[in-house]
């Protein structure tokens, strides 16, 4: 979210270079049923507005260059009236959305990109703590995803795209990929068939991909008295999760003995349920379950700038050789100066900047980037 | 080649079409039950909604016509009897009986062809749940979002996908676990028979056995238990704690902890105190959600305490030892009030 250092010259600028791409960029492809759709909107005084409607593509981009919004959003359901209060929409469904996030990820290059700034005078500090320019303000985070993020969250995007098709039997053709615009991916899928899933149900979905509750049960190992027998199930372990466990644990359906074993090994029962749990953890995905199970939820619109960055909401067609500071990067080129917080490099569109935190002429994508990430300050040097 | 369940079969589903069917072909009228030869059926009907009453399943097995005329006049008897609890408890039970049968006729039967039908009948016409038995394991499957839809109520954790077999958008389920997919829903179709049900007269012989029924179950059945509670469960202690010191908690939390003191009684004025703490709060916003999840905004619905399982997905589960077995967080230290 843009923060208080944003001074009017800063929002002027991104205002400009946002109207700008919205008036060049009227498509929205990967928009569609937009008459269905709720849309929402974060202003840059940070005002969120709801519950607003289009009849069609036209009145959004009219609106998106007359407003110029931080961020847009829209609905992942389907309404008969999405501008009405939310218990008057006549909710239709809804697509099933997975969110993955770097910062889920825990990664340990966080700390070599990580700045944190001040929420009152704007300061870039190293740490985490009370801000050492004012004294008063508390920090927020801010971060430059580097090659190794990028690299371990297309792995956990092509394990989510694994339990997708394999085992939920979603067709490729119902599932989109987009880059979140800041730090992440978001995949749509609007298979009509899972759209009538209430909360409940797509709770469930996500504890399957983050692998949350795996019974010992359903491996085999029951609980007996102070101890455990070994009952492998009826319908077998070569499917779906207990595949994954067997496969951990090398184990197939005439293995009683060496699961016996196993679960001696772990301390019986309970340990052998805990070693699950770091096993499924290990084998899940870590979506933010919030968002998937959210029926009501509005997300980034895919084409959209994310706020948080000046980089847009991007299809991704291959996971693998998609590069965001590339093809998500589409603001002007056109030149400004920009006063740079603290020295950084950054590579966008191809480019790599080098910046001292002194006074450069960069591109207006460039600027823009520093800009929502807090990281720099427009400058009105000629 | 086309293949029919025998009336033997059908006699153990006396709720499907062909029972409508049978009694619209015999031009059965109600006030045949006031004849002197119908009151075995009555008394067989009476005998089976007490059996029901005491907590057993009816296994007694007739013949189709005998059990098609049975199930009718228990209908009716439960309905004259018009206690919510007795209708609850034997249809509950009416599908317990249904589950046994079933769960036997799909294990026994050796012909695919025929088992696919009986699933046809039962899940495909009754709750349009589509579910195919797989001609090599005879394993029954069924689709993920069909599954889904069902398997999401259930509170048990072996219920959940994860802990089912899945493969290209099928979960495969042995007889038992397909028959125990649809427990709830076959209770509330006969419940839902029950309640709407329109008589404009019941046959004097029927009232009179509802009388004298509602006569000896109607003490059992005017108490509600109550309850009070001794101590919050650990994941609403937790939320206190986060909103005693000052720091915020996601709406996630906000939503459990509101919802369950709502739940335990807590009045409105009560609920917004609590967040009074919170470094977002507005008392204005506050109000609004929590008149809201009260049931007093909006929609009017008082929303529920979300389940342990929901809390486990949403980490905001702190179990101990006293949570074990629980499926509620409004269940922890519950004690009945006697």
């Amino acid at each position: 979210m843009i923060q208080v250092q944003n001074t009017e010259e800063n929002i002027n600028f991104l205002r400009n270079v946002f109207r700008k791409y919205y008036f060049e960029n009227k498509d929205f492809p990967y928009l569609y049923s937009v008459e269905k759709r709720e849309f929402g909107y974060r202003k840059f005084d940070s005002l969120v507005i709801r519950h607003i409607s289009f009849k069609n593509t036209g009145e959004l981009v009219a609106e998106l260059v007359r407003n110029v919004p931080l961020d847009v959003y829209y609905s992942n359901a389907y309404y008969g009236l999405p501008s009405n209060p939310i218990n008057e929409k006549q909710w239709e469904g809804a697509d099933l959305i997975f969110d993955i996030d770097i910062k889920d990820l825990n990664l340990p290059c966080a700390h070599e990109h990580t700045y944190y700034i001040c929420n009152t005078c704007g300061h870039v500090n190293p740490e985490p703590k009370l801000c050492v320019n004012c004294n008063k303000g508390k920090t927020y985070d801010t971060s430059i995803p580097c090659k190794k993020c990028l690299t371990s969250i297309k792995k956990e995007a092509q394990k989510l795209l694994d339990f997708l098709y394999c085992d939920l039997g979603i067709k490729e053709k119902f599932v989109e990929i987009f880059f979140s615009g800041n730090a992440g991916f978001h995949f749509h899928v609007n298979d009509p068939s899972i759209r009538s899933l209430d909360s409940y149900s797509r709770a469930n979905v996500t504890d399957y991909i983050i692998g949350n509750g795996f019974m010992c049960e359903s491996i085999g190992v029951r609980k007996y008295r102070n101890g455990f027998v070994i009952k492998l199930p009826k319908s077998g372990i070569v499917t779906g999760w207990r595949k994954k466990i067997a496969s951990n644990l090398g184990i197939n359906q005439k293995s009683e003995l060496k699961l016996k074993k196993i679960v001696e090994a772990s301390g019986g029962y309970e340990g052998f349920r805990n070693e699950l749990k770091k096993m499924t953890r290990k084998n899940g995905v870590p979506i933010d379950g919030q968002v998937t199970n959210d029926i009501h939820r509005v997300f980034r619109l895919p084409g959209s700038i994310n706020g948080k960055s000046g980089l847009t909401k991007a299809k991704c067609d291959d996971l693998e050789s998609f590069n965001p500071n590339n093809e998500a990067c589409m603001l002007s080129d056109s030149e400004v100066y920009v006063n740079p917080k603290t020295k950084l490099k950054i590579t966008l569109k191809n480019n790599t900047f080098r910046l001292d935190d002194a006074l450069e002429k960069v591109p207006s994508y460039v600027a823009a980037y520093l800009i929502c990430k807090g990281l720099a300050s427009i400058s009105n040097a000629q | 080649m086309s293949i029919k369940l025998g009336s033997s079969e059908l006699a153990k589903y006396p709720f499907l079409q062909e029972a409508s069917e049978y009694i619209h072909e015999t031009k059965f009228d109600f006030e045949e039950f006031n004849r002197p030869e119908m009151i075995h059926i009555i008394n067989r009907a009476a005998e089976k909604l007490e059996s029901e009453l005491k907590g057993n399943v009816y296994s007694n097995l007739d013949e189709y016509e005998i059990e098609v005329m049975t199930f009718m006049v228990s209908l009716l008897l439960i309905k004259s009897i018009g206690l919510e609890e007795v209708s609850r408890k034997c249809s509950l039970f009416e599908a317990m009986r249904v589950e046994k049968f079933l769960t036997t006729d799909l294990s026994n039967e050796r012909s695919i062809e025929k088992k696919r039908l009986l699933v046809q009948k039962i899940f495909l016409e009754l709750f349009k749940i589509n579910i195919d038995v797989d001609s090599t394991s005879s394993i029954c499957k069924l689709s993920v979002p069909d599954y889904l839809q069902r398997a999401s109520k259930m509170n048990e954790q072996e219920w959940k996908l994860i802990n089912r077999s899945v493969k290209d958008g099928y979960v495969y389920l042995d007889t038992d676990e397909t028959v125990r997919l649809i427990r709830n829903e076959l209770s509330n179709l006969i419940y839902s028979r029950i309640k709407n049900m329109k008589i404009v007269e019941i046959p004097i012989s029927i009232k009179s056995k509802a009388d004298e029924l509602r006569t000896k179950y109607s003490g059992r059945y005017v108490y509600r238990n109550q309850f009070k509670i001794l101590e919050y469960p650990p994941c609403i202690k937790h939320a206190m704690e986060i909103i005693n010191k000052g720091e915020n908690l996601p709406h996630s939390a906000r939503f459990m902890l509101a919802t369950y003191m709502l739940a335990i009684g807590k009045t409105v004025e009560d609920v917004i105190d609590i967040f009074k703490n919170s470094p977002d709060y507005n008392e204005k916003i506050t109000r609004y959600q929590v008149e809201h999840l009260a049931g007093k905004k909006g929609s009017h619905i008082k929303y529920s305490v979300p389940s342990c399982d929901r809390l486990r997905s949403e980490d905001l589960c702190f179990a101990v030892k006293e949570c074990e077995n629980l499926i509620n967080p409004i269940q922890f230290g519950r004690r009945k009030i006697i």
